[in-house]
Parts: C-alpha cells; sequence; structure tokens
C-alpha cells in the first residue's frame, strides 16, 4: 500500500494524468452507458404516467360582459373565444385569456331559447318568444399581420334572415348536416317534423316537408339521435319514447320504457357525443348512461353503469369530443366523468346558482353562467379520462355493443367514435402466438439439445451446433415473408398433408428405429452417433410422400375439404395466415435460441456423474434421463424462458404471418395480434402524446417488464446451476 | 421364436433406443428446416436471373377457341380431377385413368396491352409447344416484361433496320440510349439536387434572418441581397439544366423498336422504355450464364423501378451498410468503455453483478421496445429539442424531429450495446490475474496495463462482439420502422452537398424493403422473385458476419493462446 502510493508519487506527470484522465473517462463513459440502458425503462414509464396522473378543476376567471339572463354558452374551435346569447337578443363574443368583448350583436328580438343544432358544432337554432326559429353560425376567421396572428368573431344567419313560425313549443330540436335540415318540435301531444332537403348556407329555405304525428301522451323534450336516424322524446318522469325516421321522412315508433325506477324523478337528461347514450340523473344522486342496443328483437335501451355521486345531479355538459361529461350537482360541485373507463375524475365547488354549463372543443374550460348575469370559467386538466385499470384489462361494455367485450380499436373514421383499448386480446394474441411457437420448438429444440450433448459424434457436433446458432442470427424479416407468402399458401393448399405429416413423421421413427434393431450390431455401432444426420433422408422422404398422399387422406378422412371440414365439423374457422403458420415459423426462428443454452447446460453436466452411472450399469438412456436432464434442469428451464422471452417480443414473423386482428380465440386456424405487432402497425400513425400513443407506450413497458422478467428468472436459475456445477 | 422377439422387443424399449431415434429426429428436423429454408431462398432468389427460355404455345381456350400464348413457364403443377373439376367448371369427359391435371404458369407479360401477364395452360389443352429462336424478351422500365418477335427499329418514325438486321441495330441504339439516360440521370439527380439543395438552403437562410431580431436594417439588407443574387445564380443554372434535360429526353424518345406479340398486334416501345432485349432460345449456356451475372450485377448496382417490384436494390445496401457503419462507430467505444468500467475500474460486488445481469438482460428486450424508445426519445424528445434549438428557421418542418439514419443508427447502438459489453467482458474475464500483475509490477499503470496488455489481449473479444453487434444490426427491422427507414428514399443519405453525410435524412434498408415489397406492394406475384434475391442477399451477408465472427476469433484466439492459459 505504502509502496504503491511511493511508486505512483514518482510518476512522471504526464503518465500519472493519463493514467488519471483514463480512469475517469471509463468511469464516465461505463456510467453513462448504465444509465442509457436505465432510462429506457424511466422513459417508458415518464411517457405512460400521466394516463394514470387523474384530473383536476380549478377556477379560473369571472367574466362580467352584461348580459342579463344568458340562453346559452359556447366556446370556439381554438378554446380562445366565448359566445353567449341572452333573452333580450345579444349576442357577445369575448376574449377568454382577458375578459376584452370581441364583438356584440343585437337580434331585436327577445329570445325565449336557444341550441347547439345537432351535430354541427358553432351553429345555433334561435327561437324568440313570438315562437319564430332561425339558423344561426359563429366563425372565427384567422387572419395574419406578419407572424401575429389575430382571431375575429362574427354570427350570421346561417340561411337567411327569414324566422320560420314554430308556433308555442315545448321543446325543439335541430340536425343539420351535408344539405339536409331536420326541425322536430313538441306542442302538447303533438310531434312534428319538418324536413329541407338541399339547403345550402347562404340561400334561403324552401318549404319543408312537414309531418305530425299524435301522441299518445305528453312529453317534455325531442332530441336527435345519432345522425338523424331517430328522435328521443322524454318526460319529466324519465320514461323515453324512440320514433324511427324513415328514409321518406315518415315517423315509426320504435321503443318506450322508462329510464327512472318508480319512486325517483328525473334530475337532468343529456345525450352523450354521438347521441347513442342518454345520460340519466335521479333524486337518489344517481347518474346512469343507457345506449342503443342493437338486439334480436330490435333497439333497445340499456342502462350499461351507473355513477353515485355526493349529491343529485341538476346539470350535465357532455364534452364535445369524448365520451366523458361534466355534472353540476345541488350541493354547488361540479364533478369530471368519463363513461367508458367509469371514472369520477375529479370535483371542485362551483359558483352559487351555476346552470348553462357547457365544456369547451378541446375539454380544457368550462363555463357555467349564474343568475347575476357573470360567466365562471374553471380550467380542467383532463388529458386521458378514457383508460382506468377495467378499462384496459377487463370487459367493457362499449355503445352500440349486446354485451360487454374485450376489444382493442383504436381509431375509426368516425368523430363520435368510442375508443376501446382493452389490452386483454392484445395480451392474449401474444401469449397465444408464443404458446403455439413453444408447443412447436421446446421439444424439438430440447430433444435436438440431448441428442447433441449426449449422443452425437463429436466430429458433427462441431458442425451442427454452429450450424443452428447460426440460424439465431437469421433476421426474423425473412423467416416472416417465408411464412406469410410461403409457408401460409402453402399449408393452405396442402392443410391435409400437413396434418398426416404430423402424426406420420413419428410413425416413421418409431419404425426405423424399429428396423435399426434387425441391423447387425458392427454397422448400428459404426453409425451410432451420426443417427441425427442419418434421419435426414427419412424426414424428406415422409414429408415428401405426406404431400403425395395429402389429397388421397384429404378425401378419405376430410371428405374431400379439410378446411370445410373443420368448419362444419369443429366449428374452427380457417385463415391463411393463422396460429399454425406462425407457430411453425416462430418455432423456427427460437429453437436456435433454445437449442443453444439447452446443449451448453447438458453439455455442461459433469463426466464423472454419466460414468457413475452407467456404471452402475444404468442404459445410455437411463443415464440420460435420470442423471442429465435432473442435472441440467434449471439449464434446460433457463433456456425455455430465453425462448418465452423471444417468443413473446417477436415482431416482424406475427406481422407478416397473421392478419393481425385483435381476437380472441385458440383456434389454431386463425390468427391474433400481439403487443409488438400492434405498435409496429400503429405507433407510427399515432398522434404525439395523445392517449393513444401513451397506451402503445404501455404496451411496450408491459413487454419490457415480461420479457425481463423472463430473462430474470432464466439468468438467476443459470447462476445457481453454475455453482452447482462447481460443487459437483 | 416368439420369446425371442418378446425379449428383443423388451430390451428395445429398455434401452431407450427409440427416445434416442426420436431424439436425434428433432435434430433432424432441425437441420431439416435450416437446409431447407436457406436452399428454399437460394434456389428461388438465384432462378430468377436465369434467362428462360420463351416458349410459344398452340392451345385451346376455356371456351374451345384456339389461342397461342407466348412467355415464360414459371411453375407446373398438378391438381386432382375433382379440383380441376370445381376450378374451371369443366365437365368434359376424360378417359378413366386421368386422375391428375397439370397445369402451368406461364407468365406472358406485356402488362397493359395483354393483360393479364400471367395465365394458367392446362396440359391437354396444348396442341404443341415451340421455342421459335426468335423469340424475344424485352425488360421495360415500366410495366415489366414484354415478350415478342423483333419486327423493325424506328428512328424518327422511319424504319432504319428491319428483320436479320435489327438485332444488330437494336444493341447499337442501346448503347446510344444508354450514354443518354446516364446523362440524364446525371442532370437529374446530380445538377438538380444541388441546386435544389442550395435553394432550400437560402429559404431557410431568410428565414433565420427573419428571425434574427438582432440584426441592424444595414446589415439585414447586405445579407437579404447577398441571397437573392444567389437565388438568381441557381436559377439561371436551373434554367439551363433544365434546357440540356429536355434536349437530352427529346434526342432519348427518338429511337423505337417494334415487336409483334402473341395476339399478333404489334407493339412499339420507345428506346427510353427498353432496359434490355434479349433471344433467350437462341442463346448458348455461356451465354445465358453471361447474361445472368450481368442480371445480378444490375440487381445490386441499380435503383428500384416500380414501387420497388423491378430494378435494383442499390440504395437499400447503401442504407443497410451506412446505418450499420454508423452504428458500429458508435457502439464500439460504448460498449468496450462500459466493460472496461465493470470488469476493470468498478468495485466488484453486488451492484456490478445486478448490473451485469441486466446489461445481459437486455439482450432479451425485444427489439420493437427499443423501437418505441427511439421514437419516443430520440426522434420527439431529442430531435424535436434540437430542432428548437438549432433548426428553429426550417421549422415547421422537422429536421431532426423526424425518423433518420442518425436516430435510427443511435437506436441500433443502444439495441447491440449489450452483446459488445457481454462479448468484451467475456474476454477480459478469461485474462489472467498474472498478466496484470505482470505488467503492474514492471511499472506500468493501470491506464498503461489497460492499453498495452488488457485490451490487445481482449481485443478478439471485442472484434467478435462488434462483428455480432453488426450482424443483428443488418437484420432488424422492426425498430427501424419507427425510426427511420422508408420504402423509397428519394435522396440518399450521402451526397455531393456539404456536409456530404446527411444524418437526418431518411434511407432504405434491405430487411424493410423485403416487408415492403413483399407484403405492401400491389403486385406481389410480380415482385415475389426480387424479394427472395433480397432475402438471399441478406442472409449471406448475415451469415457471412458471423461467419467472421467466428474465424477471427478462433484465429486471434491462436495468437493470443499463450498469455490466456
Amino acid at each position: 500500500m505504502m509502496a504503491t502510493r511511493v511508486e505512483l508519487g514518482t510518476l512522471p506527470r504526464r503518465r500519472r494524468w493519463v493514467n488519471s484522465l483514463t480512469r475517469h473517462v471509463v468511469a464516465l463513459g461505463g456510467g453513462a452507458v448504465i444509465v442509457a440502458i436505465a432510462l429506457i425503462f424511466f422513459y417508458l414509464l415518464w411517457v405512460v404516467a400521466p394516463i394514470f396522473a387523474g384530473a383536476d378543476i380549478s377556477t379560473g376567471r369571472v367574466y362580467d360582459l352584461g348580459v342579463t339572463e344568458p340562453l346559452t354558452l359556447d366556446v370556439n374551435e381554438s378554446d380562445e373565444i366565448g359566445l353567449v346569447f341572452d333573452t333580450p337578443g345579444e349576442i357577445v363574443f369575448w376574449q377568454l385569456a382577458d375578459g376584452q368583448v370581441k364583438h356584440r350583436q343585437d337580434l331585436g328580438r327577445t329570445l325565449k331559447t336557444v341550441k347547439s343544432v345537432y351535430p354541427d358544432g358553432a351553429t345555433y337554432a334561435v327561437v324568440d318568444t313570438q315562437g319564430e326559429l332561425n339558423i344561426m353560425h359563429a366563425s372565427y376567421p384567422i387572419s395574419f399581420e406578419g407572424d401575429d396572428r389575430s382571431i375575429g368573431a362574427r354570427i350570421d344567419y346561417l340561411f337567411s334572415d327569414l324566422w320560420i313560425e314554430l308556433g308555442d313549443v315545448t321543446d325543439f330540436d335541430v340536425y343539420y348536416h351535408d344539405t339536409d335540415m331536420y326541425v322536430a318540435h313538441l306542442a302538447g301531444r303533438t310531434l312534428t317534423l319538418d324536413r329541407y332537403r338541399d339547403v345550402e348556407p347562404g340561400f334561403e329555405l324552401d318549404e319543408p316537408r312537414t309531418r305530425t304525428l299524435r301522441l299518445d301522451r305528453k312529453y317534455d323534450r325531442v332530441l336527435f339521435g345519432p345522425r338523424g336516424q331517430w328522435l328521443y322524446l322524454t318526460d319529466h318522469n324519465g320514461s323515453v319514447a324512440m320514433f324511427e325516421i324513415t328514409r321518406s321522412g315518415q315517423l315509426n315508433a320504435l321503443y318506450q320504457r322508462d329510464l327512472i325506477p318508480g319512486t325517483a324523478t328525473l334530475m337532468a337528461l343529456q345525450p352523450l357525443l354521438g347521441r347513442y347514450s342518454l345520460l340519466v340523473a335521479d333524486d337518489q344522486a344517481r347518474l346512469a348512461q343507457w345506449f342503443v342496443v342493437r338486439g334480436e328483437f330490435g333497439l333497445s335501451l340499456e342502462r350499461v353503469r351507473q355513477f353515485t355521486l355526493p349529491a343529485d345531479v341538476k346539470e350535465i355538459a357532455p364534452e364535445p369530443r369524448r365520451k366523458g361529461f361534466a355534472a353540476v350537482d345541488q350541493s354547488g360541485d361540479v364533478h369530471l366523468l368519463y363513461t367508458t373507463s367509469e371514472r369520477l375524475l375529479a370535483s371542485h365547488p362551483a359558483a352559487p346558482g351555476s346552470r348553462l354549463s357547457v365544456i369547451s372543443p378541446r375539454s380544457d374550460i368550462l363555463l357555467t353562467a349564474t343568475p347575476d348575469g357573470r360567466i365562471h370559467s374553471y380550467t380542467l386538466r383532463n388529458e386521458h379520462p378514457e383508460i382506468s385499470l377495467s378499462a384496459l384489462w377487463s370487459e367493457i361494455w362499449y355503445e352500440g355493443y349486446e354485451s360487454p367485450v374485450y376489444s382493442w380499436q383504436s381509431s375509426s373514421a368516425d368523430n363520435d367514435f368510442e375508443a376501446k383499448f382493452s389490452l386483454t386480446p392484445l395480451l392474449f394474441g401474444t401469449f397465444k402466438a408464443a404458446f403455439y411457437a413453444m408447443l412447436v420448438a421446446v421439444p424439438i429444440a430440447i430433444m435436438g439439445a440431448l441428442y447433441t450433448a449426449y449422443f452425437m459424434a463429436p466430429v458433427m457436433r462441431r458442425i451442427v451446433k454452429p450450424g443452428i446458432e447460426i440460424m439465431a442470427a437469421l433476421p426474423t424479416v425473412i423467416v416472416g415473408f417465408l411464412a406469410g407468402l410461403w409457408l401460409a399458401p402453402l399449408i393452405e393448399a396442402n392443410l391435409s398433408a400437413v396434418i398426416l405429416a404430423f402424426f406420420g413423421l413419428p410413425l416413421v421413427i418409431v419404425l426405423l428405429s424399429l428396423a435399426w434393431q434387425k441391423l447387425p450390431g458392427s454397422i448400428t455401432t459404426a453409425l451410432d452417433g451420426w443417427y441425427g444426420l442419418l434421419v435426414v433422408p427419412f424426414i424428406v422422404l415422409s414429408v415428401w410422400a405426406a404431400f403425395s398422399a395429402g389429397p388421397v387422406f384429404e378425401h378419405v378422412v376430410f371428405a374431400g375439404d379439410a378446411k370445410r371440414w373443420f368448419l362444419n365439423t369443429l366449428g374452427l374457422n380457417y385463415d391463411q395466415r393463422n396460429a399454425l403458420v406462425v407457430g411453425l415459423a416462430m418455432g423456427l426462428a427460437i429453437i436456435p435460441s433454445i437449442f443453444s443454452i439447452a446443449e451448453d447446460a447438458v453439455y455442461g453436466v459433469p463426466k464423472h456423474l454419466i460414468n457413475g452411472s452407467l456404471a452402475l450399469g444404468a442404459t445410455r438412456w437411463q443415464t440420460l434421463i435420470r442423471v442429465v436432464v435432473l442435472t441440467a434442469s434449471p439449464g434446460i428451464f433457463s433456456a425455455v424462458m430465453i425462448g418465452m422471452g423471444r417468443a413473446v417480443g417477436e415482431t416482424m414473423i406475427v406481422l407478416m404471418a397473421t392478419g393481425n386482428t385483435p381476437i380472441m380465440d385458440m383456434n389454431l386456424f386463425e390468427g391474433m395480434r400481439t403487443f409488438a405487432a400492434n405498435i409496429a402497425v400503429e405507433l407510427p400513425e399515432s398522434e404525439v402524446n395523445s392517449t393513444h400513443y401513451r397506451i402503445l407506450f404501455l404496451t411496450a413497458l408491459v413487454l419490457f417488464v415480461i420479457t425481463f422478467a423472463f430473462n430474470t428468472a432464466a439468468e438467476l436459475v443459470r447462476q445457481r446451476l453454475r455453482s452447482r456445477y462447481g460443487n459437483l | 421364436m416368439l420369446h425371442s422377439k418378446n425379449t428383443n422387443l423388451k430390451t428395445w424399449v429398455t434401452s431407450g433406443e427409440l427416445w434416442i431415434w426420436l431424439n436425434a429426429a428433432a435434430v433432424g428436423i432441425s437441420i431439416t428446416a435450416v437446409g431447407g429454408l436457406l436452399g428454399l431462398i437460394a434456389v428461388r432468389g438465384l432462378a430468377h436471373f436465369w434467362p428462360a427460355d420463351v416458349a410459344a404455345i398452340h392451345y385451346e381456350s376455356a371456351s374451345g377457341v384456339a389461342a397461342y400464348a407466348l412467355g415464360e413457364v414459371v411453375e407446373t403443377e398438378s391438381l386432382l380431377l375433382d379440383q380441376y373439376r370445381s376450378a374451371t367448371g369443366d365437365t368434359d369427359d376424360f378417359p378413366a385413368d386421368v386422375e391428375v391435371i397439370e397445369r402451368s404458369l406461364i407468365k406472358t407479360g406485356n402488362r397493359r396491352v395483354d393483360p393479364p401477364d400471367f395465365q394458367w395452360i392446362y396440359s391437354h389443352r396444348i396442341a404443341s409447344i415451340g421455342y421459335p429462336d426468335e423469340a424475344a424478351v424485352f425488360e421495360r422500365m415500366e410495366w415489366g416484361n414484354a415478350y415478342g418477335v423483333l419486327e423493325k427499329v424506328l428512328f424518327d418514325g422511319s424504319v432504319v433496320a428491319e428483320a436479320d438486321t435489327a438485332w444488330t441495330e437494336f444493341h447499337m441504339r442501346l448503347e446510344r440510349v444508354e450514354t443518354l439516360r446516364e446523362a440524364i440521370a446525371r442532370i437529374e439527380r446530380g445538377e438538380f439536387n444541388t441546386i435544389n439543395y442550395a435553394l432550400e438552403q437560402i429559404r431557410i437562410e431568410r428565414r433565420r434572418l427573419e428571425l434574427d431580431t438582432t440584426l441592424t436594417d444595414a446589415a439585414r439588407e447586405r445579407s437579404e441581397a447577398a441571397l437573392r443574387s444567389q437565388t438568381d445564380a441557381l436559377t439561371v443554372r436551373y434554367t439551363l439544366a433544365e434546357t440540356d434535360l429536355a434536349a437530352l429526353i427529346e434526342d432519348l424518345q427518338r429511337d423505337a423498336i417494334e415487336i409483334t406479340i402473341s395476339t399478333g398486334a404489334t407493339l412499339t416501345i420507345p428506346f427510353a422504355d427498353v432496359v434490355r432485349g434479349w433471344q433467350p432460345n437462341r442463346m448458348s449456356v455461356i451465354a445465358k450464364l453471361k447474361h445472368y451475372f450481368f442480371s445480378v450485377w444490375l440487381f445490386l448496382t441499380d435503383d428500384p423501378r416500380e414501387a420497388n417490384t423491378e430494378g435494383g436494390i442499390l440504395p437499400a445496401i447503401f442504407g443497410t451498410v451506412l446505418m450499420v457503419l454508423l452504428m458500429s462507430v458508435l457502439v464500439t467505444p460504448l460498449g468496450v468503455v462500459a466493460a472496461v468500467y465493470l470488469r476493470e475500474y468498478a468495485r466488484q460486488g453486488a451492484f456490478v453483478q445486478l448490473i451485469r445481469i441486466a446489461v445481459n438482460n437486455l439482450a432479451g428486450v425485444p427489439s420493437i421496445v427499443y423501437g418505441v424508445f427511439g421514437l419516443g426519445f430520440f426522434v420527439y424528445f431529442l430531435g424535436g429539442n434540437l430542432d428548437a434549438l438549432f433548426f428553429e428557421a426550417a421549422l415547421p418542418a422537422p429536421t431532426f424531429g423526424t425518423p433518420g439514419l442518425v436516430w435510427a443508427s443511435l437506436t441500433l447502438a443502444l439495441l447491440t450495446v449489450p452483446v459488445v459489453i457481454v462479448s468484451t467482458e467475456e474476454g477480459l474475464t478469461r485474462i489472467p490475474r498474472s498478466i496484470r500483475e505482470g505488467s503492474l509490477a514492471l511499472g506500468a499503470t493501470k491506464a498503461e496495463t489497460l492499453f498495452k496488455v488488457v485490451l490487445p489481449v481482449a481485443s478478439p473479444s471485442i472484434f467478435t462482439g462488434v462483428i455480432l453487434a453488426v450482424a443483428r444490426a443488418a437484420g432488424e427491422v422492426a425498430p427501424l420502422m419507427l425510426v427511420g427507414v422508408v420504402k423509397l428514399a428519394p435522396t440518399l443519405p450521402l451526397d455531393g452537398n456539404f456536409p456530404y453525410l446527411h444524418l437526418e435524412r431518411k434511407f432504405m434498408h434491405l430487411g424493410f424493403h423485403i416487408y415492403d415489397v413483399g407484403f405492401q406492394s400491389p403486385n406481389v406475384d410480380a415482385a415475389r422473385p426480387l424479394v427472395y434475391a433480397t432475402a438471399l442477399l441478406l442472409v449471406l451477408l448475415i451469415v457471412g458476419l458471423n461467419l467472421t465472427a467466428i474465424m477471427l476469433r478462433t484465429r486471434l484466439e491462436d495468437r493470443y493462446r499463450g498469455v490466456e492459459s
């Protein structure tokens, strides 16, 4: 110790400097690489974390715009401008950021009701106290002056300034899409539907075609259903009737039921985005989601889920872009909820007497009006409400489904689509693919390893082992391509031959080993250790024979068509790219990994154990099974774990050799979608930091954790094995 | 007799001979599968380039009309009579002894003129098959091969050669066209590319001036004037190049050939569309071999055509090699430093052991996970921030904030670093203490021992690790799909424009090429042979790299055998 210090002290400065520099660079570099590796895990976690972060509501500004008895509030697309209609007929636009009024317009009429036109945003149906209706459209032109963006605001009559006479109506609703506009209104027991065809903004409306219907009872509200396909009529007792709107504009009664149990009363009712669902609140602090289910006997409304809130809900404001909503209760609290994930996300006290709640298109602002004519804003932080543990892993009753299902369907062309983010079918698919691959790979790899390590002639082993190991490096894209474009059509055309080969091959081997007994001892001894090569021609021959005999076999056993037989007899559907193809191809791809480690473990069994066993009179086979395999079993186990890890994470083979449909079915003849393939397919198209993006990261994290766990288990077992061999 | 047979069977069962045979069969299956796989790729990949004979087939069509087809026989298969009947709806009587019907798939080409370009012909319908000498194949730039008989060579619409002299004239003119085509390519890819690149740089520079608030008006005016004059100069250059190009293209359009196709119609193909033409039935084996190797050469050195289903794969080879080179430049120092730290500098204990296990396990983490990390962290996080800091002028178009070469290399470096670490550490472990201690005892510092003694002795393991890393990286596709690979890169990441190596560009890759052409292309049948050929190339590359690793290890091990034991 002393001596070392003296010696270093006498080193020339340059050498000392180099020495310490090297130490620092190496420590820094080594540390950096290790940190970089750890970073993978923490970065994935960091991206995933926000989806479980929850939501909150905070009080924003109060705007005093000088309006009296506001009728409707709204926020523009970019969440910058607020809009209010008030009873004296004034429309005010103001900047949400600073409360500054942008534009004021007086309609010169006293208004009774203002409603958003369904499904078009920024379009409003206005009814005055005379019972006259007009449609107005708000627009927000954006202009640039150099780099400075400024936004304007204006409101116009959508068609013309001619008002439509509705009369004294209880309620009305307007549907406007493309060139069609429907106006439905209720007056007493009369339901009227006016259809305007070929409407065009800026042009006067033609006379509508009108249908009226006498109802058998009184209703209070009328609402268009999705795409104007039907009408909902509701009354204050919570009774709902649905009327179909036929192509010709006829109204047919479809369905009727009470959404509130007898003793309770209805507090609030609002449709959810897309209008397949109705949110119904009663006076027992319950809020239920009902939606339309297409069953055997036509449409019906089903109660899908129910929330219990601290107090009775008096108002519901659905989110304009998602299947969530805000609810204001009697005690003056506002709550954020989400249907798919069944979550109560956040609660916050609102200004007393809040009403007319509306959520902005980007779901980050909530506006309410108080009786004094002021408008209150609340900031919502609610990025990923659609996710909860149950939404990810349990069966969920999605809109339009007959019953709860596991489903992965991340996107659709529709705006009012309910994203289905169940990871269960993907997890199932991942393990289905891995299962079939392991079914192929484990027996072949382990039996092959036993033979190679224990029986094979050393000369042959020196070639076979590295030969099979090099196959581990074969790009999986090549295996996948062959599986998808060569193997899949081949198996489809020769299904019966494949089945025949599966049963025939072992039979041929049994016969071969029997015949081998009959050969003179000199030959069998000389060729001992070369069995592995000797069987190759027999394998090739029997596969060839199976393919030749396939059609005949198919004729005899499967009545001429194997695929039809499986479908009719066993109810198994056949896809060209299926689990069988994946099992064979991925099995082939993971054989080398399993083989290599298992072979090492078997080969490493101390020779004196084997010799001892043989000396005691055990046959080679008995020694192998009772001594060698037993001793090497941890190594074999770790080989299987490593193989499993590879099978779970393999991407290209599954991507190319299955149809990638996220179904849950163990059927050998149907495909699956795995985590890895799902990431490869969907991540490039996914919007950065969206819920979908984060869920894909979550699946990557799940894959990481699963494979890391398998590999760690394998590694620990292997280390124990090493010390055991050391002791023997 | 019975007794002896019984004991025989009994000894056979207890000896476990059957099980041994079954185990041997497992090895046999592995060998067969490996061999079959490689054989399949090799045969299909290599066969594609062979100039197959062109068959002229007179047959009776399904409707009973006499028909004529000219093309290559791609494959022949047999159908059971039942299958044949259900496939064709043919109810004709066959002799009682006929059980199977043969049919051949003929590639008749002439896509767009005489569809479809592949057709099945049943053997029993064939009246005669001939291999006429004059039948020729013309590889076209578009729409695949044309099959027919060369009748005339035209120049400016008038016939310059006919019949016997046509082929001599054809080859002569093709050479001229070849030179023209090269000149066009030079302008399009060289001059135009350079000008466009320079113009883009000027646009970005202008934007940078706009964003720079510190500039005085005078300085701004000066810089802008300079940019304006540069733009003007480039515009002039562009106009000149455009004129040249127009002249060349016009020149190219002047020659044409006229061929008679199987329907009897005449097809005029401008030389601009002709890649090659040959008469396989007239060729000797040596000529065919020459043609074969030339085809392979074209495949390796040409650009892809027709949505990657024809032509060559040069950009994919180039992209793969460049990406792998960059990756090895990144991975080698990182891996070696990490291994040296873990083995030589870090205090050995439970923590280092834990890290070692973690590193080992990372080699087993699915590659797609690295791709996800690369996309999120490198591309969006690092790249996005780089853009915001240094390439603000180019925004909103991302420079580094989009998948590209550098991110792909980094991702793969991260993916393969465990391979290098594990291999290097293995090498370091095997060096006996005595060697290190000898060096230290002679007065060398730890660093000197490391550089002069330890690393040289461990070099075989380091090389092996790097080569294995390269082999793994060359075959990975899944992560690349997320971080930088594209089906068709308009520009190579390496060109004549400063800074020559464009790390932010997207690139093509052999493995992705296989996936893309095999699974995403509209005409998979036509593209399949090329996919096999590409697959063969990739297999050869990777098996070659692995064998090199093995050989290198053995050789260097021999050299240092003395010190290791």
